[in-house]
């Protein structure tokens, strides 16, 4: 594969170039040297606009702080950027305008919601409600003990069970919180981490007992481990482990459900959690690579591998950062692939780009003002080419959200796309001097951010470290110092701020639905066939114990086994930490 | 006359693993001059009263995002009357609906915090309760 002979860099001759540069300097020293000559400023509110007024601040940076922000881009500003090797068309090497050749043109989002809540019947009736207003996408939130592979009576779930999102011990709770709601056609999954083999075999033993193929229903499971170890928090094993029974997953979907989307990899957590956009792509690119990798050693070939999983990314404030870091991120995966794959294929060098927006950037403080950021937010995402966008509902700094704000969160992209034609061209900021330049910018920095975490010996060493936290740390002090400086504004919060609240419905969970859920549980348990749960437990932990020991085994056909018999999720993975041990991440801040 | 730094405890009780605010109060405090204990995440009531009593702590910080504030507010109340550590004051941040808020104060949480709240009011309330405390 030889390097492509490159065309000019430099679109214009070098004298065309002095003579802009020309230009720019009399600009500046004439046009806005009187604009902001002391003697003209009239600071407000002498002026309605502010339009002789002096800027706001000495030195403007981007929303992740990372660069400073000109006061105007010129075609200097990316001069050696190569329209062709660099920029680019849709869906070619290094694909920084869009994976896809059509892109929004042939796009039909479905109406999708991720909820869930109490116990399945609690659960089922939002979902019914959901699926009547037309939704075809349901992703289950799980509550926190099921997510950690816990039972809704383990002691430490008392007060968590059902708070936010479905209880699920054993498939019936999976079962009650589908019930009425077709399956096939359906996009479904969960974003349950460490549990990925047990998330597996539920919906896969929900279509058995229901009679549908399970070849039909669109399932995805997140199946990210990495997430829980970088302030989501909700993990079980060591790392290492969960890596391996995730990519255990990988392996039976890619053999057996090919239909299936089997891991995403999410930069959501280190970004909310306070690390830059750069850090993000950077930290993204080496963690997914990873995960690559863990499946390419159980066989999944990377062309396979890549073109179902997604990078799973946040799209904060900064509008043009935003949708300049999607550009980014797909130029950079794709050479950093290419290096590291050693191929072509577009189906590796290509990747899917996916969005959860700026939880992280909601207020509790007038929750209404956060479907305008959200909307921001969305419209970053879809100008930056991502696949697919989930927007939180502008509720949620405060509790779960309602059936209304949950839809109104979902509506923004279709809006934003139906009746304001955002997707009608692809890439409609490619060639603007400003967001070429800084897809530029948060390119080279986050090939240093990628080098730093293999300077570490990679992903895995990197997490078990936790390198990551630092830089969330460091980022997050910083982001709070700006806010109560003042020096970043958050509307409501520090600037123009009420002194009466402005009251909103907010979403009251079911507080019978830990009794009735311990109570379903008990049930279960005296019901069952007891020696087929002894047996299938047994089988098992055999299994974990051969996997411990370093030999290669799949350990779903066993979970399948096990969910079958209704083995309940704590005494599934009490067996695995009895093998694997419990894992806990220092106290560092 | 000088002062002893006020030995904050930082915990995460029960389930929930999102970290960033406690580990960010822990440092502002810090930074205020306070030793700081944090547990980290997934902590019973039990492990906290009792790295309380351990490490000679003058306050509690409980951080909760999970909306379990009430049962484990409940709990570690409880156990730190039934040890005799009801004079250590307990505060609360996270997500915490204005009413339940009320309840926890109720039920002897000395103050609550919710998102957006400003750094500087936590350790105002902190050296302001210590002041109250020596005052008994």
């Amino acid at each position: 594969m030889e390097e492509s002979k490159s065309s000019h860099k430099n679109v214009y001759s070098p004298e065309f170039w002095e003579r802009f540069q020309s230009k720019i300097t009399e600009w500046e020293e004439g046009v806005v040297k009187e604009r902001l000559a002391p003697e003209k400023i009239k600071p407000y509110p002498l002026t309605h606009s502010g339009g002789l007024d002096k800027e706001t601040k000495k030195e403007f940076t981007s929303g992740s702080g990372d660069f400073a922000i000109k006061r105007v881009y010129t075609p200097l500003d990316i001069k050696d950027t190569d329209p062709i090797e660099d920029i680019g068309l849709p869906a070619q090497y290094p694909y920084t305008r869009s994976r896809d050749p059509v892109g929004y043109r042939a796009f039909r989002w479905p109406l999708g919601f991720y909820a869930g809540y109490g116990s399945g019947e609690s659960a089922n009736q939002r979902f019914r409600e959901l699926y009547a207003a037309g939704a075809r996408e349901i992703g289950l939130a799980l509550d926190l003990p099921t997510q950690i592979g816990l039972d809704s009576d383990y002691p430490l779930a008392e007060g968590e069970v059902g708070k936010v999102g479905v209880a699920i011990d054993t498939v019936a709770d999976l079962e009650g919180a589908m019930e009425g709601i077709p399956l096939t056609g359906l996009y479904t999954g969960t974003t349950g981490n460490c549990i990925g083999p047990w998330m597996l075999a539920m919906f896969y033993v929900l279509c058995e007992k229901r009679g549908v193929d399970p070849h039909k229903v669109m399932v995805t499971l997140q199946n990210d481990p990495f997430k829980e170890y970088t302030g989501r928090g909700t993990f079980i094993f060591n790392p290492a482990v969960a890596v391996d029974l995730a990519s255990d997953v990988v392996e039976y979907i890619f053999n057996y459900l090919p239909e299936w989307r089997s891991q995403i990899y999410c930069t959501t957590p280190i970004r909310w959690g306070g690390c830059s956009a750069s850090q993000e792509i950077g930290f993204g690119i080496a963690n997914l690579m990873c995960y690559v990798e863990a499946a390419r050693d159980k066989g999944v070939m990377p062309e396979d591998y890549i073109p179902r999983a997604n990078l799973h990314m946040s799209s904060d404030s900064d509008l043009f950062e935003e949708a300049a870091k999607f550009r980014a991120a797909r130029r950079l995966w794709a050479k950093i692939a290419r290096e590291r794959v050693k191929t072509d294929d577009p189906r590796v060098l290509a990747v899917r780009l996916t969005v959860f927006t700026a939880a992280n950037r909601l207020t509790a403080q007038e929750p209404l003002n956060n479907t305008i950021r959200t909307t921001a937010q969305v419209l970053a995402a879809i100008l930056g080419g991502v696949d697919h966008i989930h927007v939180p509902a502008h509720d949620e700094a405060l509790a779960l959200p309602t059936f209304e704000s949950t839809r109104l969160a979902n509506l923004t992209k279709h809006v934003l796309h139906d009746e304001c034609f955002v997707g009608t061209t692809v890439d409609p900021l490619g060639g603007s001097y400003y967001v070429e330049s800084l897809t530029n910018q948060l390119e080279e920095k986050a090939r240093h951010w990628y080098d730093q975490v293999e300077a570490r010996g990679g992903a895995k060493l990197a997490v078990e470290r936790g390198y990551y936290f630092k830089e969330m740390a460091e980022g997050q002090y910083r982001y709070q110092k700006e806010v109560e400086s003042g020096e970043r504004q958050v509307i409501g919060v520090n600037k123009f701020v009420l002194d009466e609240k402005i009251p909103i419905k907010i979403f009251k969970g079911d507080p019978e639905g830990e009794q009735k859920q311990i109570e379903r549980l008990n049930k279960i348990r005296r019901e069952r066939n007891n020696t087929r749960v002894e047996a299938s437990l047994s089988e098992l932990r055999k299994v974990a114990e051969t996997k411990a020991s370093g030999r290669r085994l799949n350990i779903v056909p066993a979970m399948l086994e096990a969910v079958r018999a209704d083995a309940t999720i704590g005494e599934i993975f009490g067996v695995l930490r009895e093998v694997y041990g419990d894992h806990t991440l220092p106290g560092v801040f | 006359m000088d002062h002893l730094p006020i030995r904050v405890l930082m915990a995460k009780p029960g389930l929930d693993g999102h970290e960033t605010g406690a580990k960010l109060i822990a440092r502002v405090l810090r930074d205020a001059g306070m030793d700081v204990i944090y547990t980290g995440s997934r902590q019973t009531p039990e492990m906290i009263v009792r790295t309380a009593s351990q490490e000679d702590i003058d306050i509690i910080g409980l951080s909760i995002l999970s909306g379990a504030h009430k049962e484990l507010c409940s709990r570690i109340l409880t156990l730190l009357r039934q040890e005799g550590m009801e004079d250590i004051p307990l505060i609360v941040g996270g997500i915490i609906p204005d009413k339940d808020a009320s309840v926890l104060k109720e039920m002897g949480v000395s103050e609550v915090f919710g998102p957006g709240t400003n750094t500087s009011q936590v350790v105002e309330c902190v050296r302001n309760l210590m002041c109250s405390r020596e005052k008994h």
